[in-house]
């Protein structure tokens, strides 16, 4: 079992695990079911009018087929054990398709990893997320790829009116080619912090955040660092658009080259198409600090410990909001990626 | 182990192509306190950079520590052969504090629960040393040195820019380590930190990269109040 595995594997109120278009696992928590907690293919949940009318309402259509899973959480429930779902590709193409829909004033934790292992060639993931009114979901999506596989991974997700989006992403392999995206509409008084790490490796990828702030009251903060190890080339544009008044946003984008063969292009924009929105941004992208470096090891760390520390901690201070039930998997990680970037 | 735990034999340090530092001697010995007093600029600080080996300070002379030679070894392997250095002001780092502390706890195989003296806890979850206060910077800098469980503590500046009551906590974590045994030694500007320490073995008072007088710390202090630095580095202590 993969390390990724064994993360989903742990402690969850509900476990989906694709292979391919293989279903391996799907387990509920007892008692979840009863209180109209949905977890499925989503090819039975089209069965629903409901869900059908929601395809493709979050993200462009794509020509997908109905391979992924869809969850519901019904109004009124707050789980506090994380849901986690994971889609490995091992051979060929790999193309998923995922709803997510969050009823009103319900919590909810998910970890959603996606990795390729062997023959995995391709796997582009679409998932859908509907916060209805006053719902709170942290979303934790973590990709350790193969460097013989290409990705297209969207996410589209609507924030309800008064609904809370912690969205975080987490990548810590980069494949041979990735193109990121996540599109997030942000409703009357809702809120959405959208962070990202990126570790890249040699390979090109494009990570790109589009937020609207679609009415009065909603918020948005999307914090980006990428650590660009040699051979990579990183793109990554990020735009709030303000759409309404009283409404705030800020980008944050941070690069961290540890190559001199590496390429990081940060691109935040900020938009606003009505007076009274308050839209901030701040990017830089540097190397690791010889002083920093000189520091540590009078610490007694040598400079491949030392640097590797300051990776993880240029890392770790990207992370404003960690949920709490996944917070000692995030710290591995977190771990693993210092230890891969330095070698 | 042989010999005494540091020796200094008529060191030299060029930084940037300038002597800083000429001719020092000096050794330290396990559980001895040694002051190192002196203006601005006289090499004091050079001199613990030097000795740690940080990049940058071009050594002549022999740096001996317990009768092995330092020359050729990186700063890490020297904190592991049991030196640290308290930086005088550390430059914020992209490290929280807490996974720092926790890293060198690690490392060196001591217990985090040696930090509780200092009252770090407001601290811990920030950027190490971004934004902390004089006083704040110092009592962390000192933890994570002793945290290092060091067999020789070098000090730079504990007492400058800290309140009376910081002043007190550094003090007290001085005297600990000095009685656990570690050979300490400790720079500092006004001398303030003296009348905290309850063992001093000598004070050696720097003046333009030279040691111009060396004896004990009541006497050296006194001289230094009395005559200023620069008599004393024309005719030493009478």
């Amino acid at each position: 079992m993969s390390f990724l595995e064994k993360t989903v594997d742990a402690g969850s109120t509900a476990l989906y695990l694709q292979r391919n278009y293989e279903i391996v696992r799907q387990l509920l928590a007892k008692g979840l079911a009863e209180r109209g907690f949905i977890l499925e293919p989503l090819k039975k949940a089209v069965e629903r009018e409901w869900v059908r009318k929601l395809l493709w309402t979050a993200l462009p259509e794509r020509d997908v087929g109905l391979s992924g899973a869809f969850v519901y959480v019904p109004p009124g429930v707050s789980l506090r054990a994380p849901v986690s779902t994971c889609f490995v590709v091992s051979e060929g193409a790999q193309e998923v398709h995922n709803v997510l829909v969050v009823g009103e004033g319900s919590e909810l934790v998910v970890l959603s990893t996606c990795t390729s292992a062997g023959k995995g060639s391709l796997h582009a993931g679409y998932t859908e997320i509907f916060l209805e009114r006053g719902a709170k979901l942290d979303y934790v999506i973590v990709h350790a790829w193969a460097k013989n596989t290409d990705v297209v991974a969207e996410t589209g997700v609507v924030v309800g009116e008064g609904a809370s989006l912690n969205d975080v992403y987490i990548s810590l392999r980069s494949p041979r080619s990735l193109r990121e995206s996540t599109r997030i509409t942000v409703r009357r008084g809702g809120s959405a912090l959208a962070s990202s790490l990126y570790l890249a490796g040699s390979g090109s990828s494009t990570l790109e955040t589009i937020v609207t702030l679609e009415e009065e009251g909603a918020s948005a903060e999307v914090d980006s660092k990428i650590v660009a190890a040699s051979g990579s080339f990183v793109s990554n544009p990020i735009t709030i658009e303000a759409k309404a008044p009283n409404t705030r946003g800020h980008v944050e984008c941070r690069g961290l080259q540890l190559s001199p063969d590496s390429v990081i292009v940060t691109a935040p924009a900020l938009r606003s198409a009505r007076g009274g929105a308050q839209l901030t941004h701040e990017a830089a992208i540097g190397k690791i600090s010889d002083e920093e470096l000189a520091y540590l090891m009078t610490k007694g760390f040598s400079e491949e410990e030392a640097a590797s520390m300051l990776v993880r901690g240029f890392l770790e201070l990207g992370l404003k909001s960690v949920p709490e039930p996944l917070k000692p998997q995030i710290s591995s990680i977190l771990d693993l990626m210092a230890k891969f970037a330095t070698g | 182990m042989s010999g005494v735990l540091l020796e200094i034999e008529n060191v030299s340090v060029e930084v940037e192509g300038r002597l800083v530092v000429q001719g020092v001697s000096l050794a330290v010995d396990r559980g001895e306190v040694h002051v190192l007093l002196g203006p601005n600029g006289s090499g004091k600080t050079t001199l613990l950079r030097a000795i740690m080996g940080l990049p940058g300070y071009r050594v002549e002379g022999r740096l001996l520590f317990e009768g092995r030679e330092l020359n050729g070894l990186k700063p890490h392997e020297r904190a592991r052969l049991g030196i640290a250095l308290m930086h005088q002001n550390p430059r914020p780092l992209s490290v929280k504090l807490s996974h720092l502390a926790r890293e060198i706890s690690r490392r060196f195989g001591t217990p985090l629960d040696v930090l509780r003296d200092f009252a770090l806890d407001s601290l811990m979850e920030r950027e190490a040393f971004k934004g902390f206060s004089g006083g704040e910077a110092k009592k962390a800098e000192l933890a994570l040195t002793i945290l290092q469980r060091p067999k020789l503590a070098m000090l730079d500046e504990p007492d400058s820019g800290v309140d009376l009551e910081s002043l007190k906590v550094v003090g007290r974590a001085i005297n600990r380590l000095a009685e656990g045994g570690a050979g300490v030694l400790l720079v500092t500007h006004t001398g303030a930190i003296i009348e905290y320490l309850r063992r001093v073995t000598a004070a050696h008072v720097i003046v333009r990269g030279r040691i111009v007088a060396s004896g004990d710390a009541e006497t050296v202090l006194e001289a230094v109040k009395r005559k200023g630095y620069e008599v004393l580095a024309r005719g030493g202590i009478p």
